[in-house]
């Protein structure tokens, strides 16, 4: 018995270190790229920090300025308004094609899903170009489009104009992130069990009782994931804004993200952009923790 | 089990000596490597001219090896910024007084060029460059090798067309500002619905708007000491709700400086703030028109043009040998007899110094010398230059959206002057 106990025990002690050595690789690039830094963040965030000087520690005083800095609350306030459009938006949206497109046939479905997955694929530099482009004040398609069809009486400047240009990053934001629900929503009704909902049927049910009552409690778990992965994708808006307006006009388009890029980068306020890059993590860790929370709950 | 054990040691430790072994040899020898990290100033961004200017040097100093990384205006700042904070910065960086000397210099993180800077060098090199490659207590962080003077341009065929060439003069290419309005009216009244535009979207080629409003009304930027901002001055903002009074002057705040270049150069305005020699080089096969390289207008005729100066700044980055070494290679390309000419034409603008016409028969170069005589205060060197920069165009797109003309323009000096001061 005792020998038994104690071979077992060498084996288990063998497997353990060999499992963790296999680990080990991972966990150091997770340490060094993602624990390390989001430690330094924290630490960096209580210091006046900049290039080439000794950090002075200063308490709070990053977060006390925080939240009289204008600039960076009407980048909250943007950085909320992109989540809170986008987020059902794309949603929604992908769950809607895909209910249509997850029963076409093989190739057709296969299509659509390449169609609403390009802009995913494709560099975020190509994709803004082509915005701007589209976009442009002086030869822009949309202000062709609606001069021609009588919607608009003379060009509108799109990204220049601080009325439209948040809408217009929204927009863009939209077609790059619906491509990824979308594949996501079509394998997990493909994956809702048939004979379950042929029963439904059987028994009378409508196609929206059969959707409410069986498929999406099923895909429960794949709108979940969607909601916080689209929820931190808004959050973390910075190309757009840095390729397309540099958060202009008149801070119109500011996010969080870019607002913490042009402190660090352009600024060298380290310790500011740090504390930003704090606040950021916390709002989108309570965000995702409630979505976590309802979805259990339900 | 232990055999292989002892083999496996012994492989390990035989791939580590011969690593070893090789990183001497690689040391061998009395050779110093040096890193050189270059802005694309005309062909400095091209390999293939850079190679061959490093090819002349190594054959004067082959114990010197140099390593180019090519570098854009879009994210060459991030990446050098990243390189200091990872303790990897260049030896030798090829920009201008604002970065190297306001910026990094400023920073602590330049070495001293002072040694370069001989009194035979302070006489030979013009005086406005001389003030704009130190600090205020005199440390050169900088050793200059061309210099340009940033003009606006029109579409000449346009003007003509629209009669508004007779406000021209073009001989010396001035314009008052009454001329100027007189002009912009005469194309907007022919048809040209987008005459200029003070794009504002971010700083990229920020100087053409700065000039412009400067320009107009005899307005500054900064003081002469380049200690205080002082755009807010009645000159200024008279030249400011001019201009966003003006039809056919947008302030446009969906594009920047390389933007407006482009619908200039397409014809879809017909004049561009945002201009100089090399853009008309660059732009050559997609003009179908006369371009007119023009000064920003004066009220006075007396144009001050900014300048744009490039040069050699060295990091210092602890290692002496190095630091010397780069010194060497910056004095081979910058005051070397034949190299400098290579080395200045390889920018396609001007020697800091007399070198005499070096671009003899180029029609081009030619006719764009004629505005170095109008070269300005180089006031890029002010503190706090960066956050200026930034709240100009935030200024812009203000006054832009319909803000009061005088606000707008205190808030900039506010900011600027507060970040100055810091």
């Amino acid at each position: 018995m005792s020998n038994k106990s104690r071979m077992s025990k060498a084996l288990v002690r063998r497997e353990t270190i060999a499992g963790y050595a296999f680990m080990l690789p991972s966990l150091i690039f997770f340490f060094g790229f993602v624990i390390y830094p989001m430690v330094q963040c924290v630490i960096t965030s209580f210091f006046d920090s900049t290039m080439n000087r000794e950090d002075i520690f200063i308490g709070f005083g990053n977060y006390i300025e925080l939240f009289q800095d204008k600039v960076f609350l009407g980048a909250l306030r943007n950085t909320v308004i992109i989540v809170v459009v986008s987020v059902p938006v794309v949603c929604v949206f992908s769950l809607w094609v895909s209910s249509v497109i997850h029963n076409l046939s093989g190739p057709l479905c296969s299509i659509f899903r390449c169609i609403f997955y390009l802009p995913v694929v494709t560099g975020s530099v190509a994709v803004t170009v082509v915005w701007k482009w589209m976009f442009n004040n002086y030869y822009g398609i949309f202000n062709y489009v609606g001069k021609a069809t009588g919607l608009i009486d003379q060009n509108i400047n799109w990204l220049g104009d601080e009325r439209y240009a948040l809408g217009c990053i929204i927009l863009i934001l939209l077609t790059t992130s619906v491509g990824q629900p979308i594949v996501l929503y079509v394998s997990a009704l493909n994956n809702v069990d048939q004979s379950l909902v042929e029963a439904a049927e059987v028994d009378g049910a409508t196609k929206l009782q059969c959707f409410w009552k069986i498929k999406w409690q099923q895909i429960k778990p794949t709108t979940l994931y969607i909601l916080v992965i689209t929820t931190i994708n808004s959050f973390q808006c910075f190309a757009l804004i840095q390729l397309l307006t540099s958060g202009g006009p008149n801070h119109s388009t500011d996010t969080i993200m870019y607002y913490i890029y042009h402190t660090a980068f352009k600024l060298y306020r380290y310790g500011y952009g740090n504390a930003m890059g704090v606040v950021l993590a916390i709002a989108i860790a309570i965000l995702s923790g409630i979505q976590f929370k309802v979805a259990q709950s339900d | 089990m232990k055999f292989r054990k002892v083999m496996a040691l012994a492989l390990a430790a035989s791939m580590a000596v011969s690593l070893n072994a090789v990183s001497v040899l690689a040391e061998g020898g009395d050779t110093t490597d040096i890193t050189l990290w270059t802005y694309p100033v005309g062909s400095w961004g091209d390999s293939a001219v850079v190679d061959q200017m490093i090819s002349n040097f190594n054959e004067a100093h082959p114990e010197i090896n140099v390593t180019v990384e090519y570098l854009d205006y879009t994210n060459g700042d991030d990446q050098i910024n990243t390189a200091i904070e990872g303790g990897q910065a260049p030896d030798i960086v090829l920009e201008g007084p604002e970065r190297l000397v306001a910026n990094w210099g400023a920073r602590g993180l330049m070495a001293d060029l002072s040694d370069l800077w001989t009194d035979e060098a302070k006489e030979a090199i013009y005086d406005s460059v001389e003030s704009a490659c130190q600090n205020n207590d005199g440390v050169f962080y900088e050793y200059p090798l061309c210099m340009t003077a940033h003009t606006m341009a029109i579409n000449k065929d346009i003007f003509e067309q629209a009669g508004a060439l007779q406000y021209i003069d073009e001989e010396t290419r001035t314009w008052t500002a009454e001329d100027f309005q007189k002009a912009v009216k005469a194309v907007y009244d022919f048809g040209q619905e987008n005459v200029g535009a003070v794009y504002c979207s971010g700083q990229g080629g920020d100087q053409g708007t700065r000039a412009l409003v400067n320009n107009l009304f005899g307005g500054t930027f900064t003081n002469p000491e380049h200690t205080e901002y002082t755009a807010n001055s009645e000159e200024n903002i008279k030249a400011l709700e001019l201009l966003s009074s003006m039809d056919g002057i947008n302030f446009d705040a969906s594009i920047a400086g390389g933007d407006e270049i482009n619908l200039f150069c397409n014809g879809t305005l017909a004049m561009a703030f945002c201009w100089n020699v090399a853009q008309e080089k660059n732009n050559a096969e997609n003009l179908s028109f006369d371009v007119l390289p023009m000064a920003f207008p004066a009220e006075d005729g007396k144009p001050q043009l900014c300048g744009g100066i490039w040069g050699f700044g060295v990091f210092d980055n602890g290692d002496e040998a190095k630091v010397e070494a780069s010194k060497t290679f910056i004095d081979f390309m910058a005051n070397d007899e034949t190299q400098v000419v290579e080395s200045v034409k390889a920018s396609s603008y001007w020697p800091v110094k007399d070198l005499g016409n070096i671009y003899e028969g180029d029609d081009l170069m030619t006719e764009y010398s004629t505005f170095i005589q109008y070269m300005g205060d180089y006031y890029q060197v002010v503190g706090g230059w960066a956050e200026a920069r930034t709240a100009w165009w935030n200024m812009l797109q203000q006054i832009g959206s319909g803000a009061d003309v005088t606000e707008a323009v205190e808030e900039f000096v506010t900011t600027a002057n507060a970040a100055a001061a810091k």
